[in-house]
């Protein structure tokens, strides 16, 4: 009931936006209108900008400092429909979270607008930034920061972000080694403030349930052979006992998912088929370094027609969901214990797998850095740690306000009651140091162990979960404290925490204990031509890659494929891509 | 005859139309411009620098253009013919049943899909034509596989005319259930008097009796061509029914703005204004020559 109530509420918000998008054409022709009034008035406050956010503050450059008057900021928000973590009477924009803002540094929050996390959101961004109608502060991604710096509709951060950014804020960005910060930089001026995520986001691993595996005494696959044998057991063997040939073997990406991470939507791909393609030593979507140094574009490498030979005949065997790309959601087959493997990051604790739990307490779902390539290796490929941009509008006189608001993100998260979902923080972008995830798998196995107390981890405010992660680990885990299977889990004590301990303690774990060969992408960011071109690019590749897997389209369209992206616009990209990785 | 305070009348009436038709139509046409721009929204058009016809060019030389206006047309055309028999058809049937609740209550059913939006009836679609839908249960019952309609680019067409007629016959049909209310009983008593059987009754006093309506329906729809249903495509589509299924809406929709291209998605969308406006004439004058409809 729940999920129809978010997908009721999708669809309507589809419907609206598609109303917005019939019409495209009046939309551009407003903003024509809007432009010449909002352009006119942030001229008008763009001149005092600078000097009017240090006056209303309490300690000019304290980054906790509470205004002395009220702030009000009006921010795009993302809603998740699905959530049912707040409590009656409060709402998206109305919480506990927004009330602490409220509380502590005098900053009012009002909601410009809101809309479905994902594509939804997405597409709302886009609008504003067409009409040019933008609320003060929003989070964007990539293609749409360089569009709005492009368009100058950025306040520039710089002085904000130097006299207001907390120090484990800027120590988080600096981790980096200026990859958040180029990524933000147009021209010298800072003009978003980038966020910093954990690697283990961009690494996308094999989850399986295990206790199927056991049932028809297998092992966890290891090469793509052995891939193929468990799906095919877990198709034809009937492993759910319920004497129906209902079961799928290999989740794909549903109706407008996709089918890799790619050096754009670098990490937490869900339900694509990354490991695979990278057991293949294939990575599409990533700009490689080739044989001869200069860089090559992973989609149109013939090892990626291998992979996309592979999947094709295992689509063919049936051993891939038969809905794959047309399915609307790909969550359902798994949270109603149908399938037996599919793709993702670490942190499915937090996705399917806490419905699926509920559904069937056995489902003993489990994750592995598996299928090894041909050299017997886990080669993921790995993203970028910025992929979230908060954004201000020119002229908003208090560009600081939006810092403010992540500095204390930052430093208060642990303390927060988090069973209400803390995607309603407004404004929220993450911020953690790239080892997060696997310093705090450490460190639990240490406490569970015994070998360490919790207070030993006092002491580390980078890891901001870290405190609270110690101390509350054994609420959910049941002893034998080594052993990761569901029967030694109690989620029902606190869902929220096991949430979050399932995904450390089981999704993480392969992560800390394989050695892996990371394959980083060349560029994560738009070149000049992508601008205009890569869209085509895009959906040429979608569409060949989706028809030859599903059997719609012969293999050799890959050899077309390749050879009319080239001509399309790929290899003026690619150059454009050398010339960018050589800086 | 009449006085001029009663034409007063008329025209103030006409206001609100007036006043809705240049904010949501005439005013918004000024930004067709941006079709000749490097459309940049934080400058607006009046700063955006002119490319000329580079979106132009650009447009005809990505396959997708040709793939889209044919899908458009192809798709537009069968809905028009579609959309017109079989209501037709429908109405005559229903015409022929002297049980009047029994009718009332078969035009009530039918009519009803009209009122659900494209959103709530391609979830059901979707459901009904999945893999594990009924559809394909009762398809395995004959042994047949279980077929996945939307992902069968050759299948798309004919799920999106055949929907579409289901959702709307059931309109039409009352339109042509009035027209065949108008025509005198008495005809129809003569004929009969004259020994015609019932088929040739239809055809000789039923169909010209309405022959004005259809020739109108058809002649209007025309205007209609490049129309083939954002609603419906947008919420049925995926990326495997691209090649039959993309129409130009759609692609411009996911141009200008899923990828921030508003140059090139108005100058896609300029160029079905433009063949629209003379579809639009066109069916104008044809309306006018053969069903004697004139606005002006």
């Amino acid at each position: 009931m729940k999920r129809k109530a978010g997908t009721k509420m999708r669809y309507v918000k589809i419907s609206v936006m598609a109303a917005v998008a019939a019409s495209l054409v009046f939309v551009s022709a407003c903003s024509d209108k809007s432009s010449g009034g909002s352009s006119e008035a942030s001229s008008g406050n763009g001149s005092n900008s600078g000097s009017g956010g240090q006056t209303n503050s309490g300690k000019p450059g304290d980054p906790f400092g509470k205004y002395d008057q009220t702030v009000t900021i009006k921010i795009g928000q993302a809603v998740d429909p699905t959530d049912k973590s707040l409590p009656a009477g409060d709402t998206p924009a109305n919480n506990q979270y927004t009330r602490y803002v409220k509380d502590n540094l005098n900053i009012d929050t009002q909601v410009a607008w809101q809309a479905a996390t994902g594509t939804n959101y997405d597409q709302k961004v886009n609008l504003s930034i067409a009409s040019n109608d933008l609320p003060d502060a929003m989070v964007v991604n990539d293609a749409q920061l360089r569009q709005m710096a492009k368009a100058g509709e950025l306040q520039d951060l710089s002085d904000a972000y130097n006299n207001y950014a907390s120090e484990p804020l800027k120590k988080i960005i600096d981790s980096t080694n200026g990859v958040a910060m180029k990524s933000v930089t147009f021209d010298g001026k800072m003009l978003a403030l980038p966020n910093v995520t954990v690697q283990a986001d961009g690494i996308h691993e094999m989850w399986i349930r295990k206790d199927w595996l056991d049932k028809l005494h297998l092992q966890p696959p290891k090469t793509m052979d052995d891939l193929e044998k468990v799906a095919k057991a877990f198709v034809e063997q009937d492993p759910d006992g319920d004497g129906k040939a209902d079961t799928i073997g290999i989740v794909g990406p549903q109706s407008g998912g996709h089918m890799y991470a790619t050096f754009l939507l670098s990490t937490n791909n869900l339900y694509g088929f990354d490991p695979i393609f990278a057991a293949y030593d294939s990575y599409p979507g990533f700009w490689l370094k080739g044989d001869d140094g200069k860089p090559v574009y992973g989609s149109i490498q013939p090892q990626t027609k291998e992979a996309l030979a592979k999947l094709r005949d295992l689509y063919a065997k049936g051993l891939i969901d038969q809905q794959t790309g047309v399915r609307k959601d790909s969550s359902e087959p798994i949270i109603s214990g149908q399938a037996g493997i599919f793709f993702g990051p670490w942190w499915m604790g937090y996705g399917p797998l806490g419905n699926a739990v509920k559904n069937d307490p056995k489902a003993n779902w489990q994750a592995y850095a598996l299928p090894l390539d041909g050299n017997g290796q886990f080669s993921p490929h790995v993203g970028t740690p910025s992929s979230q941009f908060l954004v201000v509008r020119k002229g908003y006189e208090h560009p600081e306000a939006a810092i403010k608001m992540e500095n204390l993100l930052l430093r208060d998260e642990s303390k927060f009651d988090v069973s209400v979902a803390i995607g309603n923080y407004p404004l929220r972008i993450v911020y953690a140091p790239n080892d997060e995830t696997e310093f705090t798998v450490k460190a639990l196995r240490e406490v569970l162990a015994g070998t360490k107390k919790p207070e030993d981890f006092a002491n580390n405010p980078e890891y901001k979960l870290l405190n609270n992660d110690v101390n509350t680990v054994k609420k959910v885990k049941l002893q034998p404290y080594d052993k990761m299977d569901i029967q030694y889990w109690k989620p029902t004590a606190d869902w929220g925490v096991w949430n979050r301990m399932y995904s450390l303690l089981v999704g993480d774990a392969p992560i800390v204990d394989q050695p892996m060969n990371k394959v980083p992408s060349l560029i994560y960011s738009q070149t000049k031509t992508m601008e205009s071109r890569w869209a085509n690019l895009q959906k040429m590749e979608d569409e060949t890659f989706l028809k030859i897997i599903l059997g719609a389209a012969p293999l050799d369209d890959f050899d077309k494929f390749v050879k009319d992206w080239k001509a399309q616009g790929g290899e003026r990209i690619t150059d454009e891509v050398a010339e960018e990785a050589k800086q | 005859m009449q006085n001029k305070g009663f034409a007063k009348h008329y025209y103030l009436m006409l206001l609100p139309g007036f006043v809705w038709l240049a904010i949501f139509s005439i005013v918004p046409m000024f930004g067709l411009v941006i079709a000749f721009q490097d459309y940049n929204p934080g400058v607006g058009v009046f700063h955006s620098d002119w490319i000329g016809f580079d979106n132009f060019s650009y447009m005809f030389s990505l396959n997708d253009s040709r793939t889209i206006f044919f899908n458009t047309i192809f798709i537009a055309v069968l809905k028009i013919i579609a959309n017109l028999i079989v209501p037709l058809v429908f109405a005559l049937m229903l015409n022929e049943l002297r049980i009047t609740v029994f009718k009332r209550w078969i035009q009530t059913i039918v009519y009803l899909p009209h009122f659900l939006s494209w959103v709530i009836l391609a979830g059901i679609l979707l459901d009904i034509l999945s893999y594990t839908g009924p559809v394909n249960q009762v398809l395995s019952l004959f042994g047949v596989k279980p077929i996945l309609f939307f992902a069968k680019a050759s299948w798309f067409p004919g799920i999106v005319v055949g929907s579409d007629v289901w959702k709307e016959f059931g309109f039409n049909t009352i339109i042509y259930l009035a027209a065949l209310t108008g025509i005198n009983p008495s005809l129809y008593e003569a004929a009969a008097v004259d020994g015609a059987t019932r088929l040739q009754r239809l055809r000789n006093v039923t169909l010209p009796g309405i022959s004005a309506t259809i020739v109108l329906l058809a002649a209007l729809s025309l205007g209609n061509v490049l129309n083939a249903n954002f609603d419906q495509i947008f919420n049925l589509y995926n990326p495997l029914v691209y090649s039959t299924g993309d129409i130009i809406d759609t692609w411009v929709y996911r141009t200008g703005l899923l990828n921030l291209q508003y140059g090139l998605a108005t100058a896609v969308g300029l160029l079905k204004s433009v063949v629209s406006f003379l579809l639009i004439t066109l069916s104008y004058i044809l309306a006018s020559k053969f069903a004697n409809y004139r606005i002006f």
